[in-house]
């Protein structure tokens, strides 16, 4: 017998989406994460990543374009919530935010030169619909009236950003 | 010497406060008050005292240029809650006195009883220096950070880092050495130390007045405790945590920093693995394979040669609107097809069937209204090879039919 919520679980990772521990079928997928991961590996050939806070697939062929967008939108949010004074940390985790604020922040960022050189970043029009995207892949959730927050799995980018500092040394 | 009256000191003050705490404001910046700075605040105010200035002693020559005297600062200081904080050595220099006096008293309990009786109040005078510095500089590195935390001033984060770490490294760290139970040097066991030698003499000593004074420093000693306790949870639960958290900050901002500068996102930095989602195209997955080979089956065909018939063919072709205007002209009209046969006659004498039925085709014209005819007679139409038998069809403009009506 297959998990319960098994044909949601498959469907929503095999669409490029994070499970994350707000979802409920996380619970489902930690109790049942060796045959998950065998599920996976053996069907598909995909390997199932699990964290302390999300899951999620990844192939041989991966998206680079839409990550390091991601990547750089998060750098960014991040600088200039900080420049704010705020803790970014905790506004990731916590908060809600309008789509305006967002556009705000990039519009008067002093990273503009990496903004312009990224499509998915340089105007209103392409900031909104890479947030679409995010929304698409469970890294971000629309709430009502333009607000949207993050998920859990936001933390794969900026961890990812932080690890660089480590790595070297 | 002061001439004034203390009560009129304390008016001048009052009457020029906001003067004052822009040049205490000047010193805090930049620890002295130059010559100009000065005329330039007095001329803001449009006010003449600097006379009174130095002979209430409030402010002092230093070569050209002025400083608080150390009673005004300190008091601006206080009232203000604004304490410029002071190095662990400086502390550390009132750890020493301690010490040193402790040390003296404890050696010399035996000796003189009016030497005794002036290293103890001595001690007290030091710890309750301490006591001050620690509150005053937890307080101030506490604003510092909070305020370094929330980044009022926009520094950027290198700035800030830079920042936190010398808060941490030259004063947080060392003042919670300083005040850390755990650590045998540090000026708080030392107090300790001396709060239990204290509570014994204030009961053992054989002198009343002696006594008294033990008794006096072993209650402030409590107090002590119990403030030093009190910046010592401010440390450990709001300081250190604040700290903590922009270091953390830090780690993180140093990542996107590195990413984002000099283009590194875009050069040898891997983002993340994610997952390429498989959709199903509306198109065949061999599309392209397939309209190569479609195309490709005519890259090597023989050229065809189309040879045109040289002689010419008269084509019959139905003029639509000469029929129309001609049937309109002859309406009503009894029997439809045999006007259409004799129409199409006058033009063309070998009609085929195919002319014929384009001509019938105007019977399907909205302006008309077809009838049967009564005497449901068939009537028929032939040319050199076939015959039609058909019915016979009155037909009459609509107008009309509905005028009979």
């Amino acid at each position: 017998m297959y998990p319960e919520k098994h044909k949601e679980i498959v469907t929503y990772l095999m669409e490029g989406k994070f499970i994350t521990i707000e979802d409920l079928s996380f619970e489902t997928i930690k109790k049942n994460e060796d045959f998950y991961i065998t599920f996976f590996e053996k069907s598909f050939g995909f390997e199932l990543i699990e964290n302390q806070d999300f899951y999620y697939l990844v192939s041989n062929e991966t998206n680079e374009n839409t990550s390091r967008d991601i990547c750089i939108f998060f750098s960014i949010l991040c600088y200039e919530l900080d420049k704010e004074g705020k803790n970014f940390l905790e506004e990731l985790n916590y908060s809600e935010f309008h789509i305006d604020e967002i556009i705000e922040y990039f519009k008067h960022s002093s990273w503009s030169d990496v903004i312009k050189a990224t499509n998915q970043l340089r105007n209103d029009e392409s900031l909104k619909r890479h947030i679409g995207t995010m929304v698409k892949r469970n890294i971000a959730v629309k709430q009502s009236n333009d607000r949207y927050s993050f998920t859990k799995a936001h933390k794969l980018f900026i961890d990812f950003a932080k690890d660089l500092i480590d790595k070297k040394g | 010497m002061i001439k004034s009256e203390p009560k009129s000191i304390l008016q001048f003050m009052a009457s020029h406060y906001d003067l004052l705490r822009d040049l205490f404001d000047i010193q805090v910046k930049n620890d002295i008050i130059t010559k100009e700075s000065l005329n330039i605040c007095l001329e803001n105010y449009d006010k003449n005292i600097r006379e009174q200035l130095t002979e209430y002693q409030i402010l002092v020559e230093q070569n050209d240029d002025f400083a608080f005297n150390e009673p005004y600062f300190v008091l601006f200081e206080f009232i203000h809650q604004k304490f410029k904080p002071l190095l662990p050595e400086e502390i550390e220099h009132f750890g020493q006195a301690i010490r040193t006096l402790f040390l003296k008293i404890k050696e010399g309990i035996n000796d003189d009883k009016n030497i005794l009786l002036e290293r103890i109040e001595a001690l007290s005078n030091q710890i309750k220096k301490f006591t001050n510095a620690v509150v005053n500089n937890t307080k101030s590195l506490l604003t510092e950070s909070k305020e370094l935390k929330a980044n009022n001033k926009k520094i950027d984060y290198q700035e800030k880092i830079h920042k936190a770490r010398y808060l941490i490294e030259n004063y947080i760290s060392p003042l919670n050495t300083i005040l850390d139970v755990n650590h045998s040097q540090s000026i708080y066991n030392e107090l300790l130390n001396v709060s239990q030698f204290t509570n014994v003499k204030r009961f053992d000593y054989i002198d009343e007045s002696i006594r008294r004074e033990f008794e006096k420093l072993y209650h402030l000693l409590r107090q002590v405790a119990k403030d030093l306790n009190l910046q010592s949870i401010i440390l450990t639960n709001e300081l250190l945590p604040l700290i903590e958290r922009i270091k953390t900050e830090s780690q993180y901002l140093r990542g996107f920093h590195h990413y984002l500068t000099n283009g590194n996102c875009y050069k040898d930095i891997e983002p993340p693995r994610i997952f390429v989602s498989s959709r199903d195209n509306i198109y065949n997955k061999f599309v392209y394979e397939n309209t190569k080979e479609y195309f490709e089956q005519f890259q090597n065909e023989e050229e065809i040669i189309v040879i045109e018939d040289s002689e010419q063919t008269n084509d019959w072709l139905f003029d639509k609107s000469k029929y129309k205007e001609s049937l309109n002209q002859n309406l009503p009209i009894d029997d439809f097809f045999k006007w259409c046969e004799s129409s199409i006659k006058e033009e063309n004498e070998d009609f085929s069937f195919d002319n014929f039925f384009m001509v019938t085709s105007l019977l399907f014209e909205e302006d008309y209204e077809v009838f049967v005819s009564k005497d449901s007679k068939n009537i028929s139409v032939s040319n050199e090879n076939s015959e039609l038998i058909m019915p016979k069809l009155t037909i009459k403009k609509q107008e009309d039919v509905s005028r009979e009506t």
